[in-house]
């Protein structure tokens, strides 16, 4: 952030007004890098600018950095690369300087490596970028019954690219909506009360004898959903599969925040979002910095409650957590910020990928901290378990009692 | 009335309020290009202090909109008085009104009722441009957020029975939003935006002397390096300005010189709000908490 007072700007030298027209050309230039670092400028935006910068002395870099600033950023995650931006463009011009530097200037802020995906993400062995050629072997999957049939037994962790591919239709049917909360807003319709404005217009046509009386009715919303996925070593095989369900929610639905963790909690909404899942997989990959890491459960659902939970768990949310349960870190750190989460949100439900071995029960340690919070605790591993938690999730709704703890489906498989 | 962002800075510090450079600017900017001032940051910063503040300043009034789920025009703008109206109706009727008449009679003036907004653009249409204060925006919904971006786009009300109200000088808005949900983009492009962050340790105590200024120096300054100490710390709500200044008002009723372990033990409450965060300062914290407060309120002078 600049903070000397007596600094002039690049483009007035003497502090005086006659390259007022270079200023102009210079500020439409900053309009533009701010644009592609991703803050939100209209033309309108800027003529709103240059009015502004009319009411500051232009000599005080710091007037003018204050300007630009409230008028140009409308995020407060975008004050960073404001600033950063800021004084790279206005500063005394150099002769090194050129414009070239400014794209690089997000990427700073963005910082180092860049993964695309884990490695081992991915059970076929191949990066979702560089594909190899397709095998000569390999025949294309006919979408038959007795194929379909297998396939949605199979363990999503040993499905290849097709079958990934079916996955992801029956993925399509998921609902739009998990579920509708009672708002507090009201439209007509049969309900308990009157509506007093409609009352008296409607009757006035009977002379004011009140004949008819409306009433209102409550409407209802889609809640907000939450994901929470654990990307730790254990969920690997798993990861990639579960990444694509998570995008399936965030483009079908409307209110969805997304988050990641192995030891850290990362989240992904804005990454996930893009329209194609092949894009946002690449865009969560160059987000994430912790793929496949150690699990701490315990952390990151604190670091969930903590910092997020007050700005995404509002308006009634569902939190769907997906992990296996195996937890290296402190397990009464797990359960009391389990607990936490539970009470702050409508319904909790857990996905495990482990649930449907029949010989899986949920004894370590992390499982048994989170499991007596849990609304509800579904298997998520292979296509028959998805189409049930899809029906699971379609009649989740406000009728229901959402504290009705442990409830387990069974498949028979 | 204010010509440089100076004259704002100086004129709200008369006020007692503590602005930063960049607040300030932003306010200046408010007031001269006629755009709503938009403010963010944690709860307790003193974002809604600015509205009243500044009502202050401008001699004019304040009319607050409190925002909470499922407000409406009939809330927020204007509503008739249904009751009284139908009470009418019964007299009209007795004393065998034509329908006109009727219609004319019960939608007059003296049945309407108005509200905050409506209130604030009258007012404004009077020559008396108000402070408008649309506190905790993020709790209102959607549809509500879509019928302000109307508003605040051309400040003109129409009442179908009365006709249109419209202002040329529209009134000072300032919105305040905790982000316990995402204002929609559209909204905060018609405004000035400003994240209020907490105060840096000389800016807290500045705050702490100005509003309390019967304190003992000494204590104000513990104070204020006790609770930049703990905004560090990982708190699920870390302590506002609010806290500060209601802490500094406790231990003064508590006739407190100095920081004390016992008296910070006893007085956590007004502090913090979440029995995890208590729970978090055990007593050694509480007392590493406290020597880096006194060493850091010794190493200040005056």
């Amino acid at each position: 952030m600049p903070d000397s007072d007596d600094q002039t700007l690049p483009v007035l030298p003497d502090g005086t007004v006659h390259h007022g027209g270079q200023l102009l050309h210079n500020l439409l230039l900053f309009g533009r890098v701010c644009k592609v670092l991703g803050m939100d400028i209209t033309p309108n935006r800027m003529i709103e600018v240059a009015h502004a910068l009319a009411y500051v002395a232009l000599s005080n870099r710091q007037d003018v950095y204050h300007t630009m600033r409230a008028l140009i950023v409308t995020r407060r995650r975008d004050l960073e690369v404001f600033d950063e931006a800021f004084d790279l463009f206005w500063r005394r011009p150099t002769d090194d300087w050129t414009m070239l530097n400014l794209p690089a200037v997000g990427d700073e802020r963005r910082g180092g490596m860049k993964f695309l995906m884990p490695a081992g993400a991915n059970p076929s062995g191949d990066t979702p970028n560089t594909k190899p050629a397709p095998e000569l072997t390999l025949t294309a999957v006919v979408p038959t019954y007795s194929q379909h049939e297998v396939l949605r037994y199979k363990d999503f962790a040993d499905m290849t690219d097709e079958e990934m591919a079916s996955a992801r239709q029956i993925m399509d049917k998921l609902p739009q909506s998990l579920g509708f909360r009672r708002t507090r807003r009201l439209k007509p319709g049969k309900g308990p009360n009157l509506d007093l404005r409609r009352t008296l217009r409607e009757n006035m046509r009977y002379h004011g004898e009140i004949l008819t009386l409306p009433t209102n009715a409550p409407r209802f919303k889609p809640r907000p959903v939450v994901l929470i996925c654990d990307i730790s070593g254990s969920m690997e095989r798993y990861t990639r599969i579960f990444l694509h369900f998570m995008h399936t929610f965030a483009s079908r639905m409307d209110q969805v925040e997304s988050f990641v963790f192995s030891v850290h909690l990362t989240r992904i909404t804005h990454a996930i979002r893009h329209k194609s899942v092949d894009h946002a997989l690449e865009e969560v990959g160059t987000t994430v910095k912790d793929w496949g890491g150690g699990t701490r459960t315990g952390e990151a659902l604190r670091a969930f409650n903590y910092r997020w939970s007050r700005r995404v768990l509002g308006r009634g949310a569902i939190v769907l957590l997906i992990t296996d349960g195996w937890d290296r870190g402190d397990p009464d750190l797990l359960r009391h910020e389990a607990a936490r989460l539970q009470r702050s949100c409508y319904r909790f439900i857990w996905l495990n990928p482990l649930l449907d071995l029949p010989q899986y029960e949920p004894l370590t340690r992390g499982a048994q901290a989170i499991l007596p919070y849990t609304d509800d605790f579904l298997p998520l591993r292979n296509l028959a378990n998805l189409e049930v938690i899809v029906k699971e999730l379609q009649k989740l709704n406000w009728r229901q009692n959402s504290r009705m703890r442990n409830r387990t489906v069974s498949l028979n498989r | 009335m204010f010509e440089t962002v100076d004259s704002i800075q100086q004129t709200l510090h008369a006020q007692d309020y503590i602005a930063e450079r960049g607040l300030a600017t932003a306010i200046f900017l408010a007031l001269k290009l006629g755009k709503p001032l938009f403010l963010e940051g944690e709860a307790g910063v003193g974002k809604t202090e600015i509205a009243k503040v500044l009502s202050r300043l401008l001699q004019t009034d304040l009319i607050r909109l409190q925002c909470y789920e499922g407000l409406n025009a009939s809330s927020a703008l204007y509503e008739w008085n249904y009751a009284y109206q139908m009470l009418h109706l019964r007299l009209l009727e007795a004393s065998g009104a034509d329908r006109d008449e009727m219609q004319a009679e019960l939608f007059s003036r003296r049945f309407l009722q108005t509200r905050p907004l409506l209130q604030a653009i009258e007012s404004s249409a009077a020559g008396h441009p108000p402070v408008l204060l649309i506190d905790e925006i993020d709790r209102a919904d959607e549809e509500f957020e879509a019928f302000l971006l109307e508003l605040l786009s051309d400040f003109q009300v129409t009442v179908p029975e009365m006709g249109t109200i419209s202002t040329e000088q529209p009134p000072v808005v300032i919105i305040t939003s905790n982000r316990t949900r995402e204002v929609h983009d559209a909204l905060k492009r018609r405004c000035l935006y400003y994240w209020i962050d907490y105060p840096s340790f000389e800016k807290e105590l500045r705050i702490v002397r100005t509003k309390a200024p019967d304190v003992e120096p000494l204590l104000a300054k513990q104070i204020t390096a006790f609770i930049q100490e703990m905004r560090e710390m990982d708190l699920f709500k870390a302590p506002g300005v609010a806290e500060t200044l209601d802490w500094t008002a406790a231990l003064v009723a508590l006739d407190q010189r100095a920081l004390s372990l016992e008296v910070i033990a006893e007085t956590l409450g007004v502090v913090l709000k979440y029995q995890d965060d208590i729970e978090l300062l055990t007593p050694e914290v509480l007392q590493a908490l406290h020597e880096r407060a006194a060493l850091q309120a010794q190493s200040i002078p005056g």
